[in-house]
């Protein structure tokens, strides 16, 4: 029974620990799985939504194509400065990433500003859940679940990234701590590439 | 350090094609295709670098990766055609 129980961990090659990984990052990855299968779900509704419309809106004369790809950008560049904060912490410089996590929350509360303006610009046109003045009734729909998700995802993120700032400034958050606010934060980076490709601009 | 900013680089260099696709006059497969493909080439470049899962065990990298794109493509192939059905069926009428 030993032999048995031997053999298994030798094919996994992982002993105990067969992601070789830690909990916190093991569980940090189921949870970015499901909330990714959530989305996927919302996408591939919209998808639905989309091939059975007859008149969806043509999205360049709905949305700002410049000011979306604005909204990419400040996203982009605050996943580049939360790679650089998880950097610096595996190089045993935690004080050293707190600027990097804060102009992250920055780029994050930015981008949630923007979004809030482009929400009370389309609200203002006559988008709403169930109408609006482009096309098919279930755009304004689509529009408000997906970036509305989206957005509270992102406003999550600061809150996690303003928590982790606070922390690294009192000297009690640790590497990890760290590096988990990243992989989430890259997450909401993630998924608004697929709502920016598929809502946006496809 | 230096890898990150690169990667930043050529997000957005995907991003500033991915625009410009948009408003060319590009036949309509063409365009669904090479949007998709950068779309997934993005993803893949964040997952790698930012998110570092090609330093990640290779049984974690399937479990998320796989997970995620058969799950997502099984979702949508299950339900393209339905509506593909009724979209044609509608419209006859």
């Amino acid at each position: 029974m030993a032999h048995a129980a031997g053999q298994t961990i030798d094919r996994w090659n992982g002993g105990v620990c067969p992601f070789d990984a830690g909990w916190r990052k093991v569980m940090m990855w189921w949870f970015i799985v499901t909330d990714g299968l959530l989305f996927a779900g919302f996408l591939a509704s919209y998808g639905y939504a989309r091939i059975l419309a007859f008149h969806w809106p043509n999205q360049s004369s709905v949305f700002s194509l410049p000011y979306i790809a604005a909204m990419t950008f400040v996203l982009i560049t605050s996943s580049a400065t939360m790679a650089s904060a998880v950097d610096a912490t595996r190089r045993s410089r935690l004080r050293a990433s707190l600027p990097f996590v804060l102009l992250t929350a920055a780029g994050g509360a930015i981008f949630l500003g923007m979004q809030a303006f482009e929400w009370r610009h389309l609200i203002e046109a006559g988008a709403r859940l169930n109408t609006n003045p482009w096309g098919d009734a279930s755009f304004g729909a689509y529009f408000f679940l997906l970036t509305g998700f989206h957005g509270l995802h992102v406003l999550t993120g600061v809150t996690v990234l303003a928590t982790t700032a606070v922390r690294l400034a009192k000297g009690l958050s640790t590497a990890e701590g760290v590096e988990m606010a990243g992989l989430y934060w890259h997450f909401v980076d993630l998924v608004w590439v697929f709502i920016f490709t598929l809502f946006y601009l496809v | 350090m230096r890898i990150y900013w690169i990667t930043w680089a050529v997000l957005l260099a995907f991003t500033v094609v991915m625009l410009w696709a948009d408003g060319a006059a590009i036949p309509r497969a063409a365009f669904l295709v090479f949007m998709i493909a950068a779309m997934l080439t993005k993803a893949s470049i964040i997952a790698g670098n930012f998110m570092h899962l090609r330093s990640e065990r290779a049984g974690l990298v399937a479990t998320v990766v796989i997970g995620l794109l058969v799950t997502g493509l099984v979702l949508y192939v299950l339900i393209a055609p339905d509506a593909a059905r009724i979209h044609t069926m509608v419209g006859a009428q």
